[in-house]
């Protein structure tokens, strides 16, 4: 944060109305002082005050979450940290930052969908997801055609699949 | 269990020369990046969760029929010059070598397979076969894979597969990537543009010891690029098939050079094999280059008294990590140039089939 009026180091950020329009304004403290604000600012804490306190709070977060873009609740990992490093933070980083990830890792790969390999112990019926992901695709292009008997056929297995239960695991483990 | 000495004693299996086009491929590896579902990934943990991430893998580890048996080091217990050697054997990467919680490394019998814990991922797979042979490469892998998640729970979403620290491993997690010796198209000045054509294959191709690495001496690293969209099969295949290519323009491009100027190369391998048999101090570029001449060489028919494997084996004993170990302590630069060389002469001298 850097002093809004000579550049050197900003301590204090406050709201200032000008023309009727809020602003923003980030100042040193030898600015702040020289405008008659700064520390002395808090002990004051009348309503009106505590009102521009508020606001500033607000504005400064929105601010932080500009800078930062989403942040991972899962390990505290910003998406500007991302962008830093390189490397995400957790397994839940890829569906914190699914929609700025999706277009960065179709540019990588050339897709955005797994095709290889399951683990015995994943989390859901994967097969089955992937199946139905694929029938909806058939179904839609037997509707464009026009091709409505297929069409129905498609739809009803999407259906007997999706009502079915999924699969256990052997020992209850998923 | 064995020790790292007893480990070092052997050369490992992927340096024998005894895959398919070995002529060409000095190695295959593929390794698998996984991580558990309930740590954040290395970068992002912290010491404990770093520690039973290691304790958990070890234990499913020593639980299975493929790394049960195998030699497990714990990196906070290992020496600088240990982990270096892990490096020039490429079983780490040079980053693993730095200090790090709760790193540790599993190496199986010969170093065809080994498990890596705690680097960028969770866990690294790895097998590592010689010559060209992807295919193999990932079932073995595979196999040992399948093993380890009956008791251990992957990062995986159905979407986007097996999650990993980098967006560029997501997916199947996997890197085939083919050691290849291409000198004579290094001579005949086409590997720029053959191997610019391999990249908008979705291919990439790297130095001797990975990313920051020159081409040292025509060895490069040719690798798949894209993790995600594609099966596991379908990966191997293609890295196969591009590096089966590569295979076929570097001998053709090396029976050129023969017609052409069979004379000159024949004087020339016979040159290297002369240095290297009776030089006494030779450093690691000089090495990488004379050994990259003397393998043409082997090749060619033009020299039968050393075999590749000898040749391929020097490749590693005589990085500068190995050359500390034997003698137990660090020799500086200049005692290692000669300590290089007297090991290239007895190697050589030992002759073929060691």
């Amino acid at each position: 944060m850097i002093c809004d009026e000579c550049g050197r180091p900003a301590t204090v950020r406050f709201v200032e109305m000008v023309d009727g329009e809020m602003r923003l304004m980030r100042l040193c403290d030898e600015c702040a002082s020289a405008r008659g604000i700064g520390l002395s600012l808090a002990p004051l804490a009348g309503p009106l005050v505590s009102m521009l306190m508020g606001l500033l709070e607000e504005v400064g977060a929105e601010e932080a979450a500009e800078l930062q873009g989403p942040v991972c609740p899962g390990c505290g990992l910003s998406y500007k940290d991302f962008r830093r490093t390189g490397k995400l933070g957790c397994a839940d980083c890829y569906t914190s930052f699914e929609n700025e990830l999706r277009p960065l890792i179709r540019r990588i790969h050339g897709s955005t969908r797994h095709t290889g390999g399951i683990p015995s112990k994943a989390p859901e019926d994967v097969e089955s997801i992937r199946e139905v992901r694929r029938l909806k695709l058939e179904l839609e292009k037997a509707v464009r055609h026009e091709e409505y008997e297929r069409a129905a056929e498609f739809r009803d297995r999407i259906r007997s699949l999706e009502s079915t239960p999924r699969k256990e695991d052997g020992d209850g483990n998923v | 269990m064995g020790t790292f000495e007893q480990m070092l004693a052997m050369p490992p299996s992927w340096l024998d020369a005894s895959g398919p086009t070995s002529n060409v491929v000095l190695s295959t590896r593929v390794r698998l990046a996984r991580n558990l579902n309930d740590v954040a990934f290395p970068a992002r943990a912290d010491r404990t969760g770093l520690e039973r991430v290691r304790d958990r893998i070890l234990a499913a580890a020593s639980a299975g029929n493929y790394l049960g048996n195998a030699l497990v080091l714990i990196m906070d217990e290992s020496s600088k010059a240990q982990r270096q050697i892990l490096v020039e054997r490429h079983l780490t990467g040079q980053e693993f070598a730095e200090d790090g919680f709760g790193r540790a490394v599993i190496i199986g019998d010969r170093e065809i397979v080994s498990a890596v814990i705690n680097e960028e991922d969770h866990l690294r797979l790895a097998s590592l076969r010689s010559g060209l042979q992807p295919m193999d490469a990932w079932r073995l892998v595979d196999r040992i894979d399948t093993e380890l998640e009956q008791n251990l729970h992957y990062a995986y979403s159905s979407d986007w597969g097996y999650l990993t620290s980098c967006p560029t491993n997501v997916g199947t997690g996997m890197r085939v990537s083919v050691l290849i010796h291409l000198v004579g198209l290094v001579r005949s000045d086409r590997t720029a543009q053959i191997l610019g054509s391999i990249s908008k294959l979705g291919l990439s191709v790297r130095g001797f010891y990975g990313e920051k690495s020159a081409a040292l001496g025509g060895f490069f690293q040719v690798s798949n690029q894209m993790t995600l969209g594609q099966s596991e099969d379908d990966i191997a295949y293609t890295v196969e098939r591009v590096a089966g290519q590569l295979v076929t323009l570097e001998l053709e491009a090396r029976s050129e050079l023969g017609e052409k100027g069979g004379q000159e190369i024949e004087d020339e391998v016979h040159r290297a094999y002369g240095i290297l048999s009776s030089a006494r101090i030779i450093s690691s570029e000089e090495m990488m280059a004379l050994c990259s001449s003397l393998r043409f060489g082997i090749t060619e028919g033009f020299i039968d008294s050393v075999d590749l494997a000898t040749v391929n084996r020097l490749l590693v004993s005589t990085q500068p990590g190995h050359l500390k170990c034997f003698d137990g302590r660090d020799p500086g630069p200049e005692q290692r140039d000669r300590m290089r060389a007297d090991l290239i002469r007895k190697e050589l001298a030992s002759g073929n089939g060691v």
